[in-house]
């Protein structure tokens, strides 16, 4: 009885959200005092498709600035990660804390320095530009995943694959990238869902310039188009989980197929 | 070369990938701002002392208004995500396999952006919205305007729901991860030995779940005071959040302001770095008076 009552709070502080925002999708005219709508129409869905190449490029921009992120952050800690789950010196500890931070402060306090500067060196309202400050924000994501990666796996299988004659770039690809690959799924996961998800950073760096799609929300959120901006955020909902679902499936496959799980 | 010399240089030039893009464009960031707050490298030339920024704002009572109202937003959503995730998570972990499987659902505020989840706080909370329409079906308001102004009451209580209920899926996250480790049998023991339910939670439980709760609250509690998206779109105007006053300085207003936009800017990293320094040593000194299992 108890779990059950657990359960009910976790869906009602969860879920019934989400439920209410495909309610709204479908319910342009929900409005006070009604608590259930009073009648459901497509005009919101139908809205939606009349817009669709906005929302499609806007998402489109949105899933490759968030991918290349995940990708930048990737080859940054990498190798860093490596040297950190394998030596101990002085400072490691300290050096650590110095390396979260900017994950920690405000992205704020260095995004709008930075903005002066990147305005100078072209790099402002670009991909790129975007792509550099997403990632300067959520590294230490990928970073602490990479290190927890790292340090699971150990040092035997890089031992006894040299032992067995592999070149340095043999043991990364095919026997430490494969099994990193949790590892990386989870620091990307995150990675991606920051890059997302974000919209001042965007908003500052792409200038309107680069289209993303929280950019494309934002105005809408407060907009008498309330279905429209439900359905958006569903999309928001649903993209993420059916990316992890794939990625996790064929994870698995992946493994399957090598006798791994 | 010497062996050691050899081994700082290797593990200088493997660290290299993440400290050059460290220390230029983070480091960096943070040095071009506070090189902004004092009139150096801004977009227009800066007249005057090198300080004027900061006399100006700190003499200005809506900034120490506005600091305020952002610890105390800050503070309240960290605590409550932090308790709520931190309840949630326990309750979670003890429920059966099948069940726990279903509460996996508390991961969807995760992934929606911060300004959805403001847009579901909006959705319920104002006075035409979900939470109003119910109150009135059930005759407690009798029409909109009788429904108290959770929103926008001065006390930023819109902001601190959002927050906290973005916030506590991440704390149960952190909390959830270290209970998969947690033995059992600690809990039977004290059970057996007599210990009631309350008593296990906060002697045997709440310590060993202590290292996530305080990770949750320090990321959540910066995460909230410095960032933009959730006031921007519930924010109220007066008190503002610090990062809305900063917006306002920064692209409203003219160029010339630039120095004052950086030097709250600059306040707000100090206060940032401080925070999480004081709150370790703390913690620390806290963890040392505790006996370990």
């Amino acid at each position: 009885m108890k779990h059950y009552f657990i359960l009910l709070l976790v869906v009602l502080f969860f879920a019934v959200p989400a439920g209410v925002l495909v309610l709204i999708s479908l319910a342009p005219g929900w409005r006070f005092p009604d608590v259930w709508p009073g009648a459901f129409s497509f005009s919101g869905i139908a809205f939606f498709l009349q817009q669709k190449e906005q929302i499609f490029s806007s998402l489109a921009s949105s899933f490759v600035f968030s991918l290349l992120t995940v990708g930048v952050t990737f080859f940054m800690c990498l190798l860093p990660a490596a040297v950190f789950a394998r030596n101990d010196f002085t400072g490691k500890a300290v050096l650590e804390g110095l390396l979260l931070t900017p994950a920690l402060v405000p992205p704020m306090t260095f995004a709008m320095g930075l903005h002066f500067f990147f305005i100078k060196l072209s790099l402002a309202d670009t991909l790129p530009g975007v792509v550099i400050i997403l990632a300067i924000f959520s590294y230490p994501y990928m970073f602490r995943a990479l290190v927890a990666g790292f340090q699971t796996m150990g040092e035997h299988y890089r031992i006894c694959a040299r032992n067995l004659g592999a070149g340095p770039f043999a043991i990364l690809w095919q026997v430490e990238l494969p099994l990193l690959m949790p590892a990386v799924v989870a620091g990307g996961s995150v990675v991606f869902l920051v890059a997302f998800s974000e919209y001042f950073l965007v908003f500052l760096m792409g200038g309107g310039r680069v289209a993303s799609f929280t950019g494309l929300l934002m105005p809408l959120l407060s907009s008498s188009n309330r279905s429209l901006a439900a359905a958006l955020t569903l999309i928001f909902l649903l993209l993420p989980v059916g990316l992890f679902f794939i990625l996790d499936l064929s994870l698995m496959r992946s493994y399957r197929k090598k006798g791994m799980a | 070369m010497s062996w050691t010399d050899n081994r700082a240089g290797r593990l200088i030039s493997g660290l290299a990938p993440l400290l050059l893009p460290y220390l230029v464009l983070f480091c960096g960031g943070v040095m071009l701002t506070i090189c902004q707050s004092f009139g150096v490298f801004t977009p227009l030339p800066h007249a005057g002392a090198a300080l004027d920024a900061y006399a100006k704002i700190l003499t200005d009572p809506a900034f120490f208004s506005s600091f305020g109202f952002s610890l105390g937003v800050a503070m309240a959503s960290a605590f409550c995500a932090m308790a709520a995730g931190t309840f949630l998570a326990y309750q979670v972990w003890q429920l059966p396999a099948k069940l726990a499987t279903a509460a996996l659902i508390y991961k969807i505020p995760l992934i929606l952006p911060h300004i959805s989840v403001a847009f579901v706080v909006l959705v319920f909370w104002s006075p035409s919205g979900i939470v109003a329409s119910i109150a009135h079906y059930l005759g407690i308001i009798q029409s909109m305007h009788a429904f108290p102004n959770i929103l926008y009451s001065g006390w930023g209580l819109g902001m601190v729901l959002a927050y906290t209920l973005k916030g506590t899926p991440f704390a149960m996250l952190l909390v959830l991860a270290l209970l998969v480790r947690f033995d059992v049998r600690q809990i039977q023991t004290a059970a057996m030995l007599g210990a009631s339910g309350v008593r296990i939670f906060f002697f045997i439980v709440l310590p060993r779940m202590a290292p996530a709760m305080h990770t949750s609250f320090i990321i959540l509690f910066l995460y909230g005071f410095g960032s933009f998206d959730i006031p921007f779109v519930l924010g109220e105007s007066r008190p503002g959040m610090l990062s809305i006053h900063v917006y306002n300085l920064y692209f409203k207003h003219d160029l010339a302001r630039r120095p004052e936009a950086m030097a709250i800017l600059t306040m707000m990293f100090f206060f940032a770095v401080i925070f999480i320094i004081a709150y370790a040593k703390i913690v620390q000194r806290l963890e040392n008076g505790v006996r370990k299992l």
